[in-house]
């Protein structure tokens, strides 16, 4: 009996199993829109690696996966190294796990500068050099604010730069179908008194205008963090964003609590939300956007960042079925043209030749534009020909980010974790459920003042 | 008698009425599965999977050819085709704005302006006629309302099993959890024996102390169990993560269960046979060996069955004891990360289901005989 179920299962083992094959993406030498002269030159300077390993730690899984392994490909071709790239769907947890047990990977990579912050605090990451904190203020646009977002204090309290930030999200993006707007007559707002009006203009023509969906498992909420720092910046000056960022500026704060109410003004009308208010909170995020392509279509305008559209139905085309705007500013105050952004950072857990290699070719334009021809894939990085970008929504994302007069992180992933993924996340699902957005400020603050 | 036999068989009827309804309400939820995981991606978001067995209304959107595909006929630019992808469709009402997606019947003519008029027939084709040459790059959006008969793929279990890696990880997953159910048996024979039938001071403090470790939160002793295993095997030269590892977590998890469960069956077992052997001249290894083993084998392989199930099914233990590359990741974990890096591909997890459902079930039915066995069975003989 266990004989044949052996035998059935190697037969289904050798029937499953793809070969690997570590294919390049793109053939060195052949694209003139890529660098291939950094490759070459990356190829050469790090010849002595091969046979070493490299185990790395980061969270894309799925499809995503496949795009960070054709990356992984060039490394693995011009230095030998063995990549051995993992992930998991509670990577947070286990990083924390792996590195307090001291089993950690060579090299994680990590959404979350909260998380990173407290990774560096205990020791558990090497500082990356004063040559790469120079490279990154000089090569990446707005470099200081990059510099500061990789930034930390270590164990001994000193301040380092820990980490690499590498493949950037925007987050201030407004998702919409050309052609509903067309058929309808609707006009891309240039401000947010714009955007207003013509949400009521939606409704005064019997449509509804948004799709709003906080439902996330456990991390329902978070859409909306997105949507009070995105009215933080767009009705306060970055400065007061920053100070809120590290509870400078309280979450029961006027400046926040009218952030918020922004965002119920949109959220909290029966008439602007498919589904009405009361489904904002229990719809799922990832089915949210799916209301646009509807028929009748059962929303106009659908609020998330760049990622999106890996949820949009099978089929759609970027920039023709579906497209995007910059979530305006508001014309009456001078605040610019601020961006939301999230992203990805890298950081060195085990000082190995491999993983510093690995860090040294995150700064070849190789590593950004074979990632920026694929998809989902933003950098600021200076060198890089934006003519790589795969398609035109991409490169539009691009501009968007290189014309922000401010770039701010996602502040509920600089916040402690406790109140970044847990007490702003309940809190807004309460505001959705018809909370006052004082008290839901002044929730907010008390889990704030619990953990200082 | 009549009287007593009627209100017997009432009985029985309410006895099998309510069988039939438990057990209704617990495979309902599996045959909800087992649907859901013949439909796609897309149908599963917008309804249930009880909807997936009739003919439904949609509303659907369709494209045109493009203006390349336009055909001159008696001076007339004409684009025709079908917008329907499947058999037995029909097309009941279209539209060409979105906001008026169900205004034309099927077979009328809508008028587009410019000279161009649109039509859909009943079986999906679609033809749109103009005086001028149709320009523009993308073809016309029709909007139509079709009745579709149910529809099922086997796509999900094609991700699955296609994924890269599946049989790697189900090799994986059979390497940690034959050995993590065969050693803990092993183990536990030889204590659940010696704590039932051998004599020795302290004997009965000793059950107290292994029942009590059956309380011990997994969860809780995870992390300092890894540490303690990395250090022990930073001092002996094993690497950090790896199947021997996971191979001890489980046992050492699954112990006190195993040999609490033996030993009691084990104590069970009738002295006389024992003590019978033991006057015949037989060692305590050749009781254990001989008499006890084999009367025991339906307490082994129950346990067994436990310990399978809950080895196969584990996920926490796998992603803290074992690397999470490919080389060590085990069904479960190369399921969830199949889902994708924000979780939204849960169709796969409706396949899924269904395929690691199978090595249990295969494992269940070819141990369950032995649970039938009659307990002592052998030992009449033996007697």
């Amino acid at each position: 009996m266990k004989k044949t179920l052996l035998l059935g299962v190697a037969a289904l083992a050798l029937a499953v199993a793809a070969p690997a094959s570590a294919e390049l993406m793109f053939k060195p030498g052949e694209d003139a829109r890529f660098n291939w002269k950094s490759f070459e030159d990356f190829k050469a300077a790090n010849a002595a690696l091969k046979g070493q390993t490299l185990t790395m730690f980061g969270p894309w899984r799925g499809e995503d996966e496949k795009l960070v392994q054709s990356i992984l490909d060039y490394f693995r071709d011009a230095t030998g190294v063995d990549v051995k790239y993992s992930s998991s769907e509670n990577y947070e947890q286990q990083i924390v796990i792996d590195a307090q047990a001291g089993s950690p990977p060579d090299v994680a990579i990590l959404p979350q500068p909260g998380l990173i912050a407290d990774l560096a605090s205990k020791g558990f990451l090497t500082a990356l050099g004063d040559d790469t904190q120079k490279w990154l203020g000089e090569n990446y646009a707005a470099g200081a604010s990059w510099v500061s977002l990789g930034s930390y204090k270590g164990k001994d309290g000193a301040a380092a730069l820990y980490a690499f930030p590498y493949k950037i999200d925007l987050k201030s993006l407004v998702w919409y179908s050309p052609e509903n707007f067309k058929d309808a007559g609707y006009a891309i707002p240039q401000t947010m008194e714009e955007l207003k009006a013509l949400t009521e203009k939606i409704v005064a023509d019997g449509g509804k205008p948004w799709c709003i969906g906080l439902g996330s498992g456990g991390a329902t909420g978070w859409p909306a963090t997105d949507w009070v720092e995105d009215f933080m910046l767009r009705t306060q000056s970055p400065d007061i964003y920053d100070k809120w960022v590290t509870n400078e500026v309280k979450f029961s704060d006027p400046a926040v609590v009218g952030a918020i109410e922004e965002f119920g003004w949109f959220a909290r009308n029966d008439k602007f939300v498919d589904g009405g208010a009361a489904a904002v909170g229990t719809t799922d995020f990832r089915d949210s956007p799916k209301g646009l392509f509807a028929s009748p279509p059962k929303c106009y305008m659908h609020r998330q960042a760049s990622f999106i559209p890996s949820f949009f139905p099978e089929g759609t085309k970027l920039g023709e079925d579906a497209d995007f705007f910059y979530l305006p500013a508001y014309a009456g105050k001078d605040l610019g043209k601020p961006v939301l952004g999230a992203g990805t950072l890298a950081m060195i857990m085990k000082d190995t030749p491999a993983s510093r290699a690995f860090i040294e070719f995150l700064k070849t334009p190789i590593a950004h534009e074979v990632w920026m021809a694929q998809s989902g894939f933003l950098t600021p990085l200076k060198t890089v020909n934006v003519e790589a970008y795969g398609n035109p929504a991409l490169k539009k994302q691009g501009e968007i980010l290189l014309g922000a007069t401010t770039f701010r992180f996602d502040g509920s992933d600089l916040m402690p974790g406790k109140i970044g993924a847990g007490a702003f996340w309940t809190g807004m699902v309460d505001y959705a459920g018809g909370k006052a957005a004082a008290d839901v400020g002044a929730d907010i603050q008390k889990a704030w003042d619990a953990i200082k | 008698m009549d009287g007593i036999a009627g209100r017997k068989s009432a009985l029985t009827w309410a006895v099998h009425i309510s069988v039939l309804l438990l057990v209704a309400l617990w495979t309902l939820p599996t045959a909800g599965l087992l649907i859901s995981s013949f439909r796609d991606k897309d149908q599963l978001a917008v309804s249930g999977w009880w909807t997936a067995l009739t003919t439904s209304t949609q509303n659907l959107v369709g494209r045109a050819d493009g203006a390349e595909k336009q055909v001159e006929v008696d001076g007339k630019f004409v684009i025709a085709g079908n917008l329907l992808d499947g058999p037995g469709q029909t097309v009941t009402a279209f539209g060409y704005r979105s906001q008026e997606p169900t205004k034309f019947k099927a077979g009328e003519i809508a008028d587009l302006g410019d000279g161009r008029g649109l039509t859909v027939t009943a079986d999906g084709d679609y033809i749109i006629e103009s005086d001028l040459r149709i320009e523009g790059d993308r073809g016309q959006r029709i909007f139509y309302t079709a009745a579709i008969p149910p529809r099922f793929s086997l796509d999900n279990y094609r991700s699955v099993l296609g994924s890269g890696g599946a049989g790697r990880a189900f090799v994986n997953s059979l390497t940690v959890t034959i050995p993590s159910t065969i050693i803990p048996i092993m183990v536990a024979a030889f204590a659940a024996y010696a704590l039932a039938w051998m004599r020795f001071p302290g004997r009965a403090l000793l059950i107290a102390v292994i029942v009590g470790l059956l309380v011990v939160p997994l969860q809780l002793s995870l992390i300092p169990l890894l540490t303690l295993y990395n250090k022990i095997g930073a001092f002996a030269g094993i690497p950090a993560k790896g199947y021997v590892g996971i191979w001890l977590a489980h046992m050492a998890f699954g112990l006190p269960l195993a040999i609490y469960l033996l030993r009691n069956y084990m104590a069970g077992l009738p002295g006389e046979i024992i003590e019978s052997a033991r006057v015949d001249g037989a060692s305590d290894f050749d009781i254990f060996i001989r008499i006890v083993l084999p009367l025991s084998f339906p307490a082994l392989a129950s346990f067994a069955i436990f310990q399978f199930l809950w080895v196969w099914n584990d996920l926490l233990v796998a992603l803290v004891f074992l690397a999470p590359q490919k080389e060590q990741l085990v069904l479960t974990g190369q399921l969830v990360n199949l889902m994708g890096s924000r979780g939204g591909d849960w169709e796969i997890l409706t396949a899924s289901a269904f395929v690691t459902i199978v090595v249990p079930l295969l494992v269940f039915f070819s141990l369950q005989r032995f649970l039938v066995r009659g307990l002592l069975a052998g030992s009449v003989k033996g007697g």
